[in-house]
């Protein structure tokens, strides 16, 4: 019985190491690829770029479902983004709440008729709507048929060459498009797919209400805590995954694509219980399988704020789905795993989410059995066991600051008290914030052995504007 | 197994608490430089400091560390306007190098002497730098550079012709003749920038050569024609424009209607009798154009039992006819409030 737990314990904690190492190496490669692109933005020429006839057009597709407390501030930060040439189709998937009313009101929408294609086949769409006071502004009011079904209906209506799906719920900066764009300008040929780094806020207009240098950070630790899970996300990893051709998700908050790369794959996925790192993984697929030279690309550019729920209920709520939308797509796409047809996808980017997402709930139950077993029947002393979860947590705490520097060091976004703060919040976040995330991914992988392909939306934070 | 992990927890720690630490000063310390530095401004380099930029742009770094850094050099010279900025920006443009290159364009762009124009004209001529890059810088110093693109309407390379009609599009008295000349170009991509580029001059030369690109083979040539015909020929394109509410391409039926809402009311005529087309396309584009122009809405509230409008429901569909009665219901109540 010792001897068994003796050798489950050394299997967790070497798994632990390994996932450490392996997260080392990414974020010292992230902070290579963050580097290389603040040089570039810095050498870049936004002023022409925001006034050029020659930027490429894009058409800004929000999915809405029952969004009435955050549409309107939504709508108004993409209707003033600083691009040349932009349309907004805000497509309304059914809610049941007040979204389109607060549209019409706060836009002035009138229902016209568009001969649109039909180049995806959609529920049914109800109206279509267009701005007395923004021409480039269309909302399509259809029946419910879940947020890859309205992204669809809205790149039927879509008439540019690159679209940019982004979330009902997210504040964006005005220079988010520009940035998101500024390499598919300069090699629109290879660059397919481009998303970028996103924060969290519990009220992103109030967050986004301060300039860039001034932004403050949710007070709430509960709310820091996933402020800086977005942050090792993006900057430590996606960035790496970048750099080293596998980047597999592309953010529903913030995803550009070019549209005719979406026509070919035949549009958003209705079968996955999330539809954009399914779409990110097909996109793989589909140009590897091909041999067709491309590039999916992750920005370290802060482009908007996204709402984090603000209780513990609907943060697990949000982080099950995704942990059951990872499991999904991992396994349909399981002919790409460790298969050198998919080069670097395939040998690595898959494989890792393998290891790091889908089989980490498992090894995390097996992990605090065996610990908990270990420590009572004595085989650590209660010290070693004190040692042990220090250096978990300072080890977990550094790859946060190595986050934190590359955000501040790429954005200059949130003021120097609040960057300490983040920094003295780290390593308490494996006792605080970790618990929790590890609850909902065991929860992700039940309903994802059980088949459950609901959303499970969590209700909406309450907004200072629409309070 | 104890001692194992003992000092494994022990090397971790030994590495990771320090490493934060470290971390922590670099992220409060690199923000108070950067705050600091911000509220002084840039300083200006000295002597020893000019010489290591100039050395340094001139240099051919073999790390991508090395390039970002005269990338660097380049763009302070250049700011600066160092004397030897030409010589360093024509170094820096055929380098070869697309990230140097590009910070070269930047740099003539910005700095906008003749010198810096004609470099750009002839980095659009070659083929090593990225020439939508250079023609946006180009773009952007209207009107200094329009004379200069004159002799590119007629270059031997089609790519440096496209790039000459489509520079000169805004500058409406230059190149008239040259530009219709390169409506019946060989060439489908300058074929379209001739007569986007005609869109821009109204005039019975540029005229003609629209309406003619309304039959090219090539679609985007159609949408461009369809656009520009629209500006250029006006009320009397509009039949021509309104066949091509039935093109096979979705882009061209687009193209078509966007150019028929800009005429308004006046392409009414055109279009009634497309409203009886065989063809379904072309049946609903005149009806949503008559819907955009505000026909509908005019008749629907004036006269309600027109047969036009009975025509343009037909012709539109249950969805067209339930929006127009929903704004109309909605004119009224304005109406009847205001009479109130």
């Amino acid at each position: 019985m010792t001897n068994l737990l003796a050798i489950l314990v050394g299997v967790c904690l070497g798994y632990l190491l390994l996932s450490n190492a392996v997260y080392v190496v990414l974020a010292l490669i992230g902070a290579v690829e963050n580097g290389v692109r603040r040089h570039e933005s810095e050498a870049e020429d936004y002023d022409t770029l925001a006034s050029s006839r020659f930027t490429i057009p894009v058409s800004v597709i929000v999915a809405a479902y029952n969004e009435a407390s955050a549409i309107v501030s939504t709508v108004t930060s993409l209707l003033d983004l600083d691009y040349p040439e932009h349309e907004v189709i805000v497509v309304n998937d059914g809610s049941s709440d007040e979204t389109l009313e607060r549209l019409a009101e706060a836009f002035e929408l009138e229902p016209f008729e568009l001969f649109a294609r039909r180049v995806f086949r959609t529920e049914e769409v109800r109206a279509v709507y267009r701005s007395e006071k923004h021409p480039n502004l269309f909302v399509v009011d259809k029946q419910n048929g879940g947020k890859a079904d309205a992204l669809n209906a809205g790149l039927n209506v879509a008439r540019y060459r690159y679209v940019c799906g982004v979330d009902a719920d997210t504040v964006f900066d005005r220079d988010a498009l520009l940035k998101g764009m500024r390499l598919v300008i300069q090699d629109p040929g290879r660059v397919i797919g481009v998303t970028s780094h996103l924060t969290i806020a519990e009220d992103p207009e109030r967050t986004m209400s301060a300039p860039k240098g001034k932004r403050r950070i949710d007070r709430r630790p509960f709310v820091a805590y996933q402020h800086l899970d977005y942050l090792r996300a993006f900057l430590n990893n996606r960035l790496a995954w970048s750099r080293l051709g596998f980047m597999l998700c592309s953010v529903g908050a913030f995803q550009i694509w070019r549209r005719d790369v979406l026509e070919e794959l035949g549009g958003y996925a209705r079968g996955f219980t999330c539809e954009d790192i399914e779409l990110t993984f097909r996109v793989h697929e589909h140009f590897l399988r091909e041999r067709r030279e491309y590039s999916v690309l992750c920005l370290p550019d802060n482009v908007g704020t996204t709402e984090g729920p603000d209780t513990v209920r609907k943060l697990v709520s949000q982080r099950e789905r995704w942990q059951r939308v990872i499991d999904e797509t991992v396994w349909h796409y399981r002919n790409m795993w460790f298969n050198p047809r998919f080069r670097s996808v395939g040998i690595v980017g898959v494989p890792f989410y393998l290891v790091t997402e889908v089989l980490a709930p498992a090894v995390e139950v097996l992990a605090v059995v065996s610990l908990g077993l270990s420590l009572v029947l004595g085989l650590f002393s209660p010290a070693t066991f004190a040692l042990m979860l220090a250096a978990i947590a300072f080890m977990n705490a550094s790859l946060t600051a190595c986050a934190i520097l590359l955000d501040d060091v790429q954005s200059r976004t949130y003021r120097s008290r609040d960057l300490a703060r983040l920094l003295l919040l780290a390593p308490l976040d494996l006792f605080l914030y970790r618990p929790i995330i590890f609850w909902a991914r065991l929860k992700g992988s039940w309903r994802f052995l059980r088949g459950d392909k609901e959303w499970h939306k969590f209700e909406r934070n309450v907004r200072s504007q629409a309070a | 197994m104890h001692e194992l992990v003992f000092r494994v927890a022990v090397v971790v720690l030994a590495v990771s608490l320090p490493l934060w630490i470290l971390l922590s000063v670099a992220v409060l310390g690199g923000r108070a430089r950067y705050d600091r530095r911000q509220r002084i401004g840039p300083l200006k380099p000295n002597g020893r400091q000019v010489d290591r930029l100039l050395k340094r742009a001139l240099g051919r770094p073999r790390t991508e560390w090395g390039e970002w850094r005269r990338i660097s050099a380049i763009n302070r010279l250049a700011r600066m306007r160092h004397p030897a900025t030409p010589h360093i920006l024509y170094h820096a443009l055929w380098d070869g190098d697309p990230k140097v290159a590009g910070a070269a364009i930047r740099c003539l762009g910005a700095l906008g002497d003749l010198w810096a124009i004609e470099l750009l004209v002839a980095a659009l001529r070659g083929d090593r730098v990225s020439r939508s890059r250079v023609a946006a810088q180009l773009e952007r110093l209207y009107p200094e550079p329009g004379f200069l693109f004159l002799p590119l309407l007629r270059d031997p390379d089609p790519a440096v012709r496209f790039w000459g009609a489509t520079l000169i599009a805004p500058y409406e008295a230059l190149g008239e003749i040259d530009l219709v000349n390169l409506t019946r170009d060989e060439d489908p991509n300058v074929r379209a920038a001739a007569v986007e580029a005609l869109g821009h001059r109204p005039g019975e030369h540029a005229a003609e050569a629209t309406v003619a690109l309304l039959e090219d083979p090539a679609w985007f040539v159609r949408v461009h024609a369809a656009r520009a015909a629209g500006q250029v020929a006006g009320v009397d394109a509009a039949p021509a424009i309104a066949r091509m509410l039935g093109d096979e391409r979705w882009w061209v039926r687009t193209a078509a209607k966007d150019a028929l809402e800009g005429l308004g009311r006046a392409a009414v005529p055109a279009l009634v009798p497309v409203l009886s087309s065989p063809d379904g396309f072309a049946r609903n584009g005149a009806a949503e154009v008559l819907q955009d122009v505000g026909l509908v809405d005019h008749l629907a509230l004036e006269e309600p039992q027109s047969p036009l409008l009975a025509r343009i429901y037909e012709a539109g569909g249950p969805k067209l006819r339930e929006a127009a009665e929903e704004r109309t219901a909605r004119e009224r109540r304005i109406r009847e409030e205001k009479a109130a």
